[in-house]
């Protein structure tokens, strides 16, 4: 009878784990950090939730949502993955993500999300699809020690912006030669949030017909000045990425440019108090900036639904979320993270802050991604050649909206 | 001495069996090859060709609308195309020659007997033996305008006198990669053409010099003759390679600045990879195809009369 007793108990003890020890979510993710502490989440994660792995794949993110499109297309889609709002039209028309409202109403870390947060990420359709579990907003970064060498203050509209960019770009070790260039203007993919705090503040200017106005040509064509008229952006602006705009920042190769906190730590090693922020300029009777959001999201094609929940729903809680953003850079998402934070210096932190209320998620449109990608690369990179003007540049954008 | 004993042959109908295995065993070994093939070439090709007739955006993956012909009359009037097809003229024509020349070049001189030669045709490889990302990435940091050797040295040497953006400029960013992509080719025309080179009997060289052929006539009516058989494989075979070819492209600069760089193959990429236009990007893909088909031919039947 014992003996019965002690098998049955062993039983009871093994089935809940025998029921889900075959749950494997599939969760996919992009960190350009090298000190990636993914794997000290999952042990975690994998510890309080006996019989759930978490398979966690780093993806690149150049070929981030190429590679996301196609796996839902072929029918390999992760179970879970990180997600930016501009990709989430496209992925309700391909009906792969699972509604999350049920879940978030049930969760109890919910209530310590920071405010707002769910309402940014709320689909069209009224239904929450996404779990905050980042964010940013773009700031101007400028070399304070630059600044005061020449006697300016940090710009605060767009004509002081282009009368400090033009004085700090100089010959300064008496060669001949500019070596330092006023703005590290960055003209390939995702130069659009340079390019948007130059033009889509301005009064009546947004992502859709009133491009092509005169107020939405002139910020274009400012920008189109600042380069072949002025000269204040490094002759390889056009092509330039994250990696050049932060390593001519870095070297001194440039004296402004426009990113989020995510770089801060990297820039403070290299140059400690040298580097400053403030909010990006006024521009035409208003301020735009990007607001850089991420959140996850469960797939529909989701095996073990419950699993990816729990995984997600882990990476937004307090602590969990701290560590995720220590190697994201970014700002975690629960107050109680918020409140205790030192992963940035208060300075970069507190521009974020600044630059809450003007900033902007991009246009929730299927085209938005096309935006990114090519349309706004290509036309930008011809306007600064000269090859098409600053109307035609609004134009084409303004007809990938409008076509929407 | 032992004898092993051939079984006869039985009659008619064994012999024909043997010449019907005969005729039937080299289709079954090849059969795996040609269904393997089939698998991975003909049956993506013809599905990119059925794509092509259909408005197919991978976004919408319901949508699936027949529209015949309508993808090939919109490329006609695609300026990007046409830039496209001018910048895949300038590619070809510019790089398999160069590659060439500078193969030969390269082969001619390892042909000749100097101390660490075996050793220097080693080295010569590397180029052709390392990844295209890698190249790349390498060659992109030689252009790049502020910390770039290439433009360090020209400052130096008193050339320029200030950087230039080779890859942000229109007018070089085309021709820098070009360079990038002649430098990691011509190692395999030097070793092809090496290879043909050392087929050439030493005699005939002897026999021209006896006849007194200065080493122009030598390199012309023996040299020549003797690698042009090589030389039309590996022309060939690097335009067909070269054409194609966007790994590089893509990496240093995506196809910009504007469409500066823009290749036919690489357009036919983004627009279905990136843009995830799967239709379009099939029409793209489908007339290059059978515009280079065209060349193929036309060069394999001028070529195969020139070497005859």
């Amino acid at each position: 009878m014992k003996r019965t007793i002690s098998a049955l108990a062993l039983l009871a003890g093994l089935a809940p784990g025998l029921a889900s020890a075959d749950s494997t979510v599939r969760f996919w993710y992009h960190f350009d950090n090298p000190e990636n502490p993914m794997g000290d989440l999952v042990a975690k994660f994998e510890a309080e939730n006996p019989g759930i792995k978490i398979d966690a794949m780093n993806v690149p993110w150049n070929s981030y949502y190429d590679n996301l499109y196609t796996s839902i297309v072929g029918g390999n889609a992760p179970d879970a993955a990180m997600l930016k709002m501009f990709a989430l039209p496209r992925l309700l028309e391909m009906e792969a993500l699972e509604p999350l409202d049920d879940r978030i109403a049930a969760w109890k870390g919910k209530d310590d999300i920071l405010p707002n947060l769910f309402d940014l990420t709320r689909a069209e359709d009224g239904k929450q699809y996404f779990l905050p579990v980042q964010y940013v907003a773009l700031y101007l970064y400028y070399r304070a020690d630059m600044f005061q060498e020449l006697g300016l203050n940090p710009p605060q509209t767009c004509d002081e912006f282009r009368d400090a960019a033009i004085k700090l770009t100089r010959d300064t070790n008496g060669d001949g030669k500019i070596d330092t260039y006023g703005f590290g203007f960055r003209g390939g993919k995702s130069g659009h949030e340079h390019w948007g705090s130059f033009t889509l503040g301005r009064t009546g200017v947004a992502l859709d017909q009133s491009l092509t106005s005169d107020a939405g040509a002139a910020g274009t064509q400012f920008v189109i000045d600042l380069f072949q008229t002025d000269k204040v952006f490094p002759p390889s602006a056009p092509n330039d990425g994250f990696q050049e705009i932060i390593g001519a920042f870095k070297t001194g190769v440039t004296a402004m440019t426009i990113h989020h906190v995510g770089s801060s730590n990297d820039l403070v090693e290299v140059l400690g108090d040298k580097v400053a922020a403030t909010t990006v300029p006024e521009c035409g009777g208003g301020r735009w900036t990007t607001f850089g959001d991420e959140s996850t999201a469960v797939l529909s094609n989701a095996s073990d639904k419950d699993a990816a929940w729990k995984w997600i729903s882990f990476l937004s809680t307090a602590e969990n979320n701290a560590l995720f953003n220590t190697a994201t850079g970014q700002l975690p998402v629960t107050q109680s993270d918020t409140a205790a934070w030192q992963g940035h210096e208060p300075r970069f932190v507190e521009a974020t802050q600044a630059s809450l209320p003007f900033a902007h998620l991009l246009p929730a449109s299927s085209n938005t991604p096309e935006f990114v990608n090519t349309v706004w690369p290509a036309n930008m990179q011809r306007a600064l050649l000269g090859q098409i003007t600053a109307q035609q540049m609004n134009a084409a954008i303004a007809g990938l909206f409008t076509d929407d | 001495m032992t004898t092993t004993s051939v079984p006869e042959q039985e009659g008619p109908t064994s012999g024909r069996r043997a010449a019907l295995w005969r005729q039937v065993m080299p289709l079954a070994l090849l059969s795996p090859a040609v269904l393997v093939t089939l698998a991975i070439v003909f049956f993506p090709m013809i599905q990119t060709a059925w794509m092509s007739l259909h408005n197919y955006v991978l976004f919408r993956p319901k949508n699936f609308d027949w529209v015949g012909l309508q993808n090939y009359f919109n490329i006609f009037q695609d300026e990007v195309f046409w830039i496209s097809l001018h910048h895949t003229i300038l590619w070809i024509v510019i790089t398999v020659p160069a590659q060439a020349l500078l193969g030969l070049a390269t082969a001619l001189l390892l042909n000749q007997k100097f101390p660490w030669r075996p050793l220097a045709r080693a080295l010569i490889i590397i180029p052709w033996a390392l990844p295209s990302v890698v190249i790349a990435l390498m060659w992109a940091w030689i252009y790049d305008s502020n910390y770039g050797i290439l433009n360090d040295l020209l400052l130096r040497v008193g050339i320029l006198e200030t950087s230039i953006p080779w890859l942000a400029n229109p007018d070089t960013a085309l021709y820098a990669i070009i360079l990038t992509l002649t430098w990691q080719g011509f190692p395999f025309f030097a070793v092809m053409i090496l290879a043909g080179l050392q087929s050439i009997p030493q005699s005939y060289y002897e026999a021209a010099s006896l006849d007194g052929a200065t080493p122009w006539r030598q390199f012309w009516h023996i040299t020549l003759p003797g690698i042009s058989g090589v030389l039309f494989t590996a022309i060939l075979l690097r335009t067909i390679w070269v054409a194609n070819s966007m790994d590089v492209i893509f990496v240093m600069t995506g196809g910009g600045p504007g469409y500066s760089t823009y290749t036919l193959p690489l357009y036919s990429f983004l627009e279905a990879r990136t843009n995830l236009n799967f239709g379009y990007g099939s029409a793209l893909a489908m007339t290059f195809t059978l515009m280079l088909l065209g060349i193929v031919i036309l060069y394999l039947k001028r070529s195969a009369k020139a070497v005859q």
